[in-house]
């Protein structure tokens, strides 16, 4: 791994607006963030606050309205889509937070697929380490339609972590998995940070899976409303609690269960 | 990216056989039709008449040329449909030439045997070209002697000759089934005066061929010097019109076929990829460039029309062999046509398959570069309802364009008038494919509420799915739409000619009884017609066909050639303008539908070529409206004596009261092989006639029509299936599998009759543009049967192939969908 003193991310007045048929919604209302070399990073915030879709900007995997997002060295926005791919393909690995696996594909062949598409051999010792810690090594021939929930989940950490990226943006990784399984999958995230010194960018609800985190980054209604060192489960739930408080009193319509979130003009 | 675009195909079983039942349905029918074309085409006439002969001068064919608007000149060569003729006088001039051992004459004489059989009868002076050779006797010495085979030397045989029949005795037996008179009986006995059918030369030992085939070129003007391997094209032979038939039929109804296949190819490839949509994103969002997605639909494409290719090409071949068999027993091809295996026609057929294969998947990849990685996170991979802009503004002009098309053909007669129909049926379709999103959405507005009154909570769940799903099921839409449009329009179209001609034949025959002879008529029979107490009038009628140019190309246009006097007592042509009294040598009456499909007007001099390629110029005198019934063109029969193959006439329409029946039947009795029928027979046996080549035409049309409902079907399936997980969460959230079911129905029910509707229009319009424009009628025949097959059938496809899969998918229970499948 190069060493470098730019940043792993770095967006800079990110906005992403929604057409809509009514009125447009204001997904990202102007983020700046850095995400250093070797950090993790939770991302947290109430339902429709913006995660999902700052995690897909900053990964390109969509463009934004307004702003640019730097992966090391290079601005995303000038590139084209081929080019833009090869570089996701080379320092990117995503977890979304449903649907990861294609169902034509057995377990091994998904893993594989990245690199397949890069027309790269995988070095098949760091492969082993990965399956072995999300644990599939006995059902690499299964379908994922064979599989858990939670086992999915690791099978699409395992192929994010494959191409041994830079960067990994994962969203909600853990939200589908029980306690234990959680656990197991929160360590093996810690782990390719402190032993790899690769970088982690994760969305969640829980503040038990951000206290894996070094950061927390709380988002409301598209801004960072909080960045702070990871400062436990407990102080992550009363931050999260006051936030909810005060959307409340402001009259936002929250649902944190559907999602149905009317994000205009609530914080300003 | 193969084995991935393979993996991909085996996880989606149902859409992929769609797209290969389309494909290989396709490559079976371009087979099938490429083996007609490629037999045609390669077909080369042995020599067999003129086996014997070095070099072979006739006339086969006539060249119309012309200058386009660039200034080009254009070429048109169409063979002579009377066969060509050569002046006799011709023969002596190249006997002249050194190096030319024999130069003879060779004429085509119709014969029939007393009992039907007809035979071709030569001069003597020819059989050393074939060669015949004696085997016994001697060679004719007078005028009433006759060499042929199968016969006793000195027997006497009756021949019906020139429609007389004449008492031979024979001279010699000869090998071959031709019969030889004398040279001097057989120029007597010629069809064409001072002409003879083709010279036929054998040279000297040592001349050299090249040499003396310029030479003989020099003196033989615009007629052809062939070799003897090329002699067989100066044969008459049913072959070679044969040969023509196949070629027409494969290229034209082919041509159709492929246009068909490419947009059904695109239909089911667009759709099998706009259901794989979510799969599609996910693969660009784990890392594959958008040119490497493009890649593997392309892929998919191409394997499964190789797999297509495999099936089809084979099947192909067997359907081009059955459909052989089934030409030859209906008497469209001579028994013993030499049918080609398909070597070109099979690769070519699945050349084609798999460039249109690819060229879908390249059109359907294009709109999956524009899916962006993130839209693989969506919960519900629902794509935006609305279509394009571009679609829109492309939809409307298409509608204006198939507007003005209907105005053109309203206002048009003739063909052009059919032309423009068939153009306004697809550009109608076009336009639906592509504002069928809006056509979908407003349809949806309009029938909510009644499909809520009439299937309560299901019914407004399938209002809403319309709406929602308005551009998902355009392609369903689109395929119904070209089903009913398409079914309705041309195979109806099919029973209007017929119908019509029948009853334009039936009106237009004044006279009461007609004198018809498959080998032709003398001039005696009219005469002894004529003669007959009572009669009151007899019109010959010749049936040929002539030669004009429309746009360059020289057309064959059907004609009868009669005798104006007494006309007006035989038949009743409807003429609109001009009068047939003023039919003479010299002058034409000519179809309405003729008339404005040449631009020819009342009074002008119109250039026409006859049968034998004699170019003449006759003015138009009338212009009437039965042409269906009796041809499109009617010359006096002055003007194409000696210009047809037989020179004798088809049939003889007598006008005479039914008391003088006896004495005619003695006048047929005394012409051998004819037979004195009623008119309505005549009438009868043109509908006859029509059903065997309307026979080809439906088979043809079904098959088009055919794939155009597998089409439907399977684009319907597709969506079907792909609705899974959409039914297993209704199913979750409460919704019964009945009232799933009812959903469905009603969906279809919506769907069904806005198609029915839209096609009926559309299929309303052309046929009826283009009965008007052939009959003047405005309101086409559509037999009832034929109402309740095309509405009965649509209804009957678009409920089967809907209603089977979605129940074959409630049978699982819903959590079974709900997972990461789709
Ligand atoms: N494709 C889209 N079209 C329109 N609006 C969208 C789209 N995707 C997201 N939004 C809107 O943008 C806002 C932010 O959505 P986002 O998915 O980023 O929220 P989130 O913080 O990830 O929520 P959750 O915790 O529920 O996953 C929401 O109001 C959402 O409705
Ligand atoms: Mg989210």
């Amino acid at each position: 791994m190069m060493v470098q003193h730019e940043p792993a991310v770095r967006v800079e007045g990110l906005t992403r607006i929604y057409p809509a048929d009514g009125e447009p919604v204001r997904a990202l209302a102007g983020v700046d963030a850095v995400f250093a070399r070797g950090t993790f990073t939770a991302v947290m915030g109430p339902s429709g606050s913006g995660k999902s879709t700052l995690l897909q900007a900053a990964a390109g995997l969509d463009r934004p309205t307004q702003g640019s997002v730097w992966i090391g060295g290079t601005e995303l926005s000038k590139l084209s889509e081929t080019k833009l791919t090869e570089l996701r393909r080379g320092r990117i690995g995503f977890v979304f937070q449903a649907f990861n696996l294609i169902g034509a594909l057995t377990v091994e062949e998904n893993i594989l697929l990245p690199l397949r598409l890069a027309g790269t051999r995988p070095d098949q010792v760091w492969l082993n380490q990965v399956i072995g810690r999300v644990g599939l090594t006995d059902r690499l021939r299964h379908r994922p339609s064979a599989l858990s929930g939670g086992q999915q989940q690791r099978v699409a950490i395992a192929r994010a972590l494959a191409s041994r990226p830079d960067v990994i943006f994962c969203d909600e990784p853990t939200g589908a998995l029980d306690t234990n399984t959680a656990a197991e999958v929160l360590a093996l995230l810690r782990g390719v940070v402190d032993e790899h010194g690769q970088t982690v960018v994760m969305v969640t609800h829980d503040p038990v899976a951000a206290s894996y985190a070094d950061r927390v980054i709380v988002l409301a209604d598209g801004r960072i409303v909080h960045d702070m060192p990871q400062p436990g489960a407990d102080r992550i739930a009363e931050h999260l609690a006051a936030l909810g408080r005060r959307r409340a009193v402001t009259g936002a319509v929250t649902s944190a269960v559907t999602g149905s979130v009317t994000g205009e003009g609530v914080v300003r | 990216m193969t084995s991935l675009a393979w993996r991909m195909l085996r996880h989606r079983p149902g859409s992929s056989a769609a797209t290969l039942l389309a494909l290989a349905l396709g490559a079976l029918i371009l087979t099938a039709m490429g083996v007609l074309v490629e037999s045609g085409l390669r077909y080369h006439p042995a020599p067999v008449r003129y086996a014997a002969a070095d070099l072979v001068v006739a006339r086969t064919d006539t060249t119309f040329t012309s200058k386009d608007f660039a200034g080009e000149i254009n070429r048109s060569t169409v063979a002579l449909p009377e066969g060509g003729t050569v002046p006799a006088a011709l023969a002596g001039q190249i006997r002249e030439l050194p190096g030319v051992a024999v130069a003879a004459t060779d004429e085509n004489i119709p014969v029939v045997t007393a009992v039907g059989v007809p035979l071709s009868g030569r001069g003597w002076g020819s059989a050393a070209l074939t060669p015949a050779e004696l085997v016994a006797g001697a060679a004719p010495q007078r005028g009433d002697e006759i060499a042929l085979g199968g016969a006793e030397v000195g027997s006497r045989v009756d021949l019906v000759v020139g429609g007389v029949l004449r008492t031979y005795t024979v001279s010699g037996l000869v090998t071959g089934d031709a019969v030889f008179f004398t040279d001097a009986q057989a120029a007597a006995l010629a069809p064409h005066p001072g002409q003879v059918s083709a010279i036929g030369v054998r040279a000297a030992p040592g001349t050299d061929l090249d040499d003396l085939r310029t030479r003989i070129a020099g003196l033989a003007g615009d007629a052809h010097v062939l070799t003897r391997d090329d002699s067989g094209l100066a044969e008459s032979s049913a072959d070679r019109a044969a040969a023509g038939l196949l070629i027409q039929i494969g290229a034209s109804f082919g041509g159709y076929v492929a246009l068909l296949i490419i947009f059904v190819v695109a239909a089911t490839v667009g759709l099998s990829v706009r259901h794989r949509r979510r799969d599609l994103a996910l693969v660009r969002a784990v890392a594959a460039t958008p040119g490497q997605v493009r890649r593997m639909i392309m892929a998919e494409s191409a394997l499964i029309s190789v797999l297509a290719g495999v099936i089809g090409v084979p099947s192909g071949l067997a359907a081009a062999h059955w459909l052989t068999g089934e030409l030859t027993t209906r008497g469209f091809l001579p028994a013993g046509f030499p049918m080609l295996p398909g070597a070109l026609a099979g690769p070519a057929a699945f050349a084609i398959v798999l460039a249109s294969a690819v060229l879908a998947g390249l059109l359907a990849a294009r709109r999956v570069s524009r899916i962006k990685p993130a839209e693989a996170l969506g919960e519900a991979a629902a794509e935006p309802a609305g279509g394009g802009r571009g679609r829109l503004i492309g939809g409307l002009i298409t509608l204006a364009l198939a507007g003005s098309a209907a105005l053109a053909a309203v206002a048009a007669t003739g063909q052009t008038a059919m032309g423009a129909a068939l153009g306004m049926l697809y550009l109608f379709v076009l336009a639906v494919s592509l504002l069928a999103p809006w056509i979908n959405r407003a349809a949806a507005r309009l029938l909510a509420p009644a499909l809520r009154a009439v299937f309560g909570t299901s019914g407004y769940l399938a209002a809403a799915n319309l709406r929602a799903n308005a551009r998902g099921t355009a392609t369903v839409l689109t395929s119904l739409v070209l089903a009913v449009g398409f079914g309705g329009s041309v195979w109806f179209l099919q029973n209007n000619l017929e119908r019509q001609a029948v009853a334009e034949s039936r009106s237009g025959l004044l006279a009461t009884r007609a004198l018809v002879a498959p080998a032709g008529l003398s001039d005696s029979a009219v005469a002894a017609l004529r003669a007959v107490p009572g009669v009151r009038a007899v019109t010959p009628v010749r049936h040929t066909t002539v030669l004009a140019t429309l746009m360059g190309d020289g057309e064959s246009v059907a004609a009868r050639a009669v005798d104006p006097a007494g006309l007006a007592s035989t038949v009743d042509l409807s003429v609109k303008s001009g009068s047939l009294a003023a039919l003479r040598d010299g002058t034409v009456a000519v179809s309405r539908t003729q008339a404005s499909m040449f631009g020819w007007d009342l009074g002008e001099k119109v250039e026409m070529r006859l049968g034998d390629g004699t170019a003449i110029h006759p003015e138009v005198v009338a212009i009437y409206q039965r042409g269906l019934g009796f041809g499109d063109v009617i010359l006096p029969r002055a003007t194409v004596l000696g210009h047809t193959a037989t020179n004798l006439d088809d049939e003889i329409l007598i006008s005479a009261p039914a008391s003088a029946d006896a004495a005619l039947r003695q006048v047929a009795a005394g012409h051998p092989g004819s037979a004195l029928v009623d008119t309505a027979a005549l009438t009868g046996g043109l509908a006859r006639d029509l059903a065997l080549s309307a026979w080809l035409n439906r088979m043809l049309i079904a098959v088009m029509v055919g794939y155009t409902v597998v089409a439907a079907a399977n684009t319907m399936v597709m969506s079907a299936l792909a609705r899974r997980r959409e039914l297993a969460l209704l199913r979750l959230t409460g919704v019964t599998r009945r009232q799933v079911r009812r959903m469905v129905n009603a969906e279809q029910i919506g769907l069904l009759g806005t198609a029915v509707v839209l096609g009926g229009a559309i299929a309303a319009l052309t046929l009826s543009s283009v009965v008007r424009a052939l009959t003047g009628n405005l309101v086409p025949y559509v037999p009832p049967l034929g109402w309740a097959a095309v509405l009965g059938g649509t209804t009957v496809l678009a409920l089967a192939t809907t209603i089977l899969p979605i129940a074959r998918l409630l049978r699982v229970p819903p959590v079974g969908h709900i997972g990461i499948k789709e």
